[in-house]
């Protein structure tokens, strides 16, 4: 019985999600002491906004990866989709019913890219890099490369992301329910057993395609969802805004806390860790004045030696190299 | 027919071609409920593609297939499964990093009621101990996952599986490839207690002569896509078996 506790323990401080928990809370002991100013109401506002946005973005992109597939294109999709908003409630669409239809119309670019890459078998790096471009190209033509400012009653910008804290309050929720959809569906389950092994998965009679095609669509628009709150959130809406870099956040986030680059393995819980601890990390660093080209080296260095123990605590835990 | 056994699958005169590749030219067998059949020949005699036939993998070009007496027809895998049928094959088709119990459960899950049709995590549980327990096979926990067991472990939960779906007829694609002793002796001994319950009628394709006399009641030999030698288990040998596939390959040598 009590072996059993320490076993139980010892598996648990294994997992990926643990060591990150470890680091982050080492990160905010340090920040703390360094900095009397990390640990203030005002600054954890500010955290949760590092946060929030590549969470939203992991929890579609660990979807993808658990699958073998990534979406290169999520970030151009964030920028895309404020801009769609702003569109459709020019022609007299009621705000709300804007941000449906502008959520619609990611959905049906993750539709796109999925049936490019299914149907026409192109490997979805290289569909999701053609997307990372074309979507780029039409945000600048549709905005003539102006940023704009968000329409909309104050109910729904609080909503939408302009209160401190709705950005991680929706990010929490995603998180929730995507982990139920993970762990406890039959979306989920297809999901791994695809990565894990593709050919056991279609002995089995699993719906590979639909369900590959399927989180395309969801990653990208969870995509847009995220490119609308950070709109609310600054008021603003910039045709440059998100990009690569909130798309690396995300798939960074993701393989920190434990999802396999490879398929087959991977948690939301992973994610929602790793993006805190990339984002203690922003926040502390820039706390602490570092300088933007240090800051870089760090960030870098961090991402690297947690997905280096992540590979090797894989291999202790005892599933051999994945 | 073996008096009162009732028969399970009969294959006449199955004929496959691939090209201008002859791969089975006019094969029969058939198999009794609680019956092991043992397909023996070299690689590329064709046993391979009298497994997919049966199991609705490939259609013949000739001959007829007969489930309880009846002739069928698989147009596909799922034709073959509703009519019982089910394969291990050697890629075993589980998932490494998914749990024992849900690799038993993949695409039959159990779900709680409800719209949201959650996985019913402990009832996949529970029955998948159950349905190891009933063929006597042991795990320590049925939320191992599949990648840290050992291939003999592998090959009894994919067994287990196949025949947790109510297979009549269960065909096994070289059950002991590449097994040590202790680990053969573990499915040979679940091959030895499925038989037992005398529902099911097995169908086993390998390659070692003598491990196939032990487990199974009746052997044939293909060769060249045909049955060149029929025999009981214990009215045949190792010895003999060799020796016919020697004289072969002799005669083609000299051929």
């Amino acid at each position: 019985m009590g072996s059993g506790v320490v076993r139980r323990a010892y598996d648990l401080l294994l997992r990926p999600e643990a060591s990150v928990i470890v680091v982050s809370v080492a990160l905010v002991v340090y920040f703390d002491i360094a900095n009397s100013n990390f640990l203030t109401t005002a600054n954890l506002q500010t955290v949760s906004q590092f946060v929030a946005a590549p969470v939203i973005i992991a929890c579609g992109e660990i979807m993808l990866l658990i699958c073998r597939e990534i979406d290169l294109s999520v970030g151009q999709v964030f920028a895309l989709a404020p801009f769609l908003m702003e569109n459709v409630n020019d022609l007299g669409v009621p705000e709300p019913l804007a941000i449906v239809a502008a959520l619609a119309v990611c959905a049906l670019i993750g539709l796109v890219i999925g049936l490019i890459t299914i149907g026409l078998r192109v490997p979805s790096f290289i569909t999701t890099l053609g997307m990372l471009f074309l979507i780029t190209g039409l945000t600048l033509t549709i905005s003539r490369g102006y940023p704009a400012n968000t329409a909309g009653g104050p109910t729904l910008t609080d909503i939408m992301g302009a209160w401190s804290y709705s950005e991680i309050v929706w990010a929490l929720a995603i998180v929730a329910v995507m982990h139920i959809v993970l762990r406890h569906t039959r979306w989920g389950l297809h999901t791994i057993a695809i990565g894990g092994n593709i050919v056991a998965a279609g002995e089995a009679g699993i719906a590979i395609n639909r369900i590959k095609i399927g989180n395309f669509v969801l990653t990208s628009t969870l995509g847009g969802l995220t490119g609308l709150l950070e709109a609310f959130r600054v008021g603003s809406i910039d045709p440059l805004a998100g990009g690569s870099n909130i798309m690396f956040l995300g798939v960074a986030s993701g393989v920190i806390g434990g999802t396999a680059i490879a398929g087959g393995a991977g948690t939301i819980i992973g994610g929602l860790v790793g993006g805190i601890m990339l984002g203690v990390m922003q926040d502390g660093f820039t706390l602490q004045g570092i300088n933007a080209f240090t800051f870089d080296i760090i960030i870098g260095a961090a991402i690297l030696i947690a997905m280096i123990a992540n590979i090797h605590l894989a291999r202790m835990r005892g599933g051999g190299p994945r | 027919m073996s008096g009162a056994k009732t028969e399970a699958i009969r294959a006449e005169k199955l004929v496959k071609s691939f090209g201008n590749v002859t791969a089975l030219n006019g094969v029969s067998m058939a198999v009794s409920r609680g019956e092991t059949l043992g397909i023996l020949g070299d690689n590329g005699a064709g046993k391979s593609t009298l497994i997919k036939i049966l199991t609705g993998y490939h259609q013949p070009d000739a001959g007829q297939i007969f489930v309880d007496g009846e002739p069928v027809r698989f147009g596909s895998v799922d034709d073959a499964r509703a009519h019982g049928i089910e394969c291990v094959y050697q890629d075993l088709a589980l998932v490494n990093g998914l749990s024992i119990y849900h690799n038993m459960f993949l695409k039959r899950e159990l779900l709680w009621g409800g719209p949201l049709r959650l996985l019913n995590h402990r009832a996949m549980r529970r029955r998948a101990m159950e349905a190891l327990a009933e063929i006597g096979v042991a795990v320590s926990s049925v939320d191992l996952e599949v990648g840290a067991l050992s291939g003999g472990q592998r090959q009894a939960i994919a067994v287990a599986r196949a025949v947790s779906t109510d297979a009549r007829i269960l065909l096994l694609d070289e059950p002991l490839a590449a097994m040590g002793a202790r680990e053969a002796r573990l499915i040979i001994d679940l091959i030895d207690r499925l038989k037992a319950r005398g529902d099911i009628a097995i169908v086993m394709i390998a390659h070692n002569y003598a491990q196939t006399l032990e487990i199974c009641d009746r052997v044939i030999l293909i060769q060249h896509g045909e049955v060149t030698f029929e025999s009981p288990a214990g009215a045949t040998s190792a010895e003999e078996l060799l020796d016919i596939v020697r004289r072969e390959y002799r005669a083609a040598r000299a051929g």
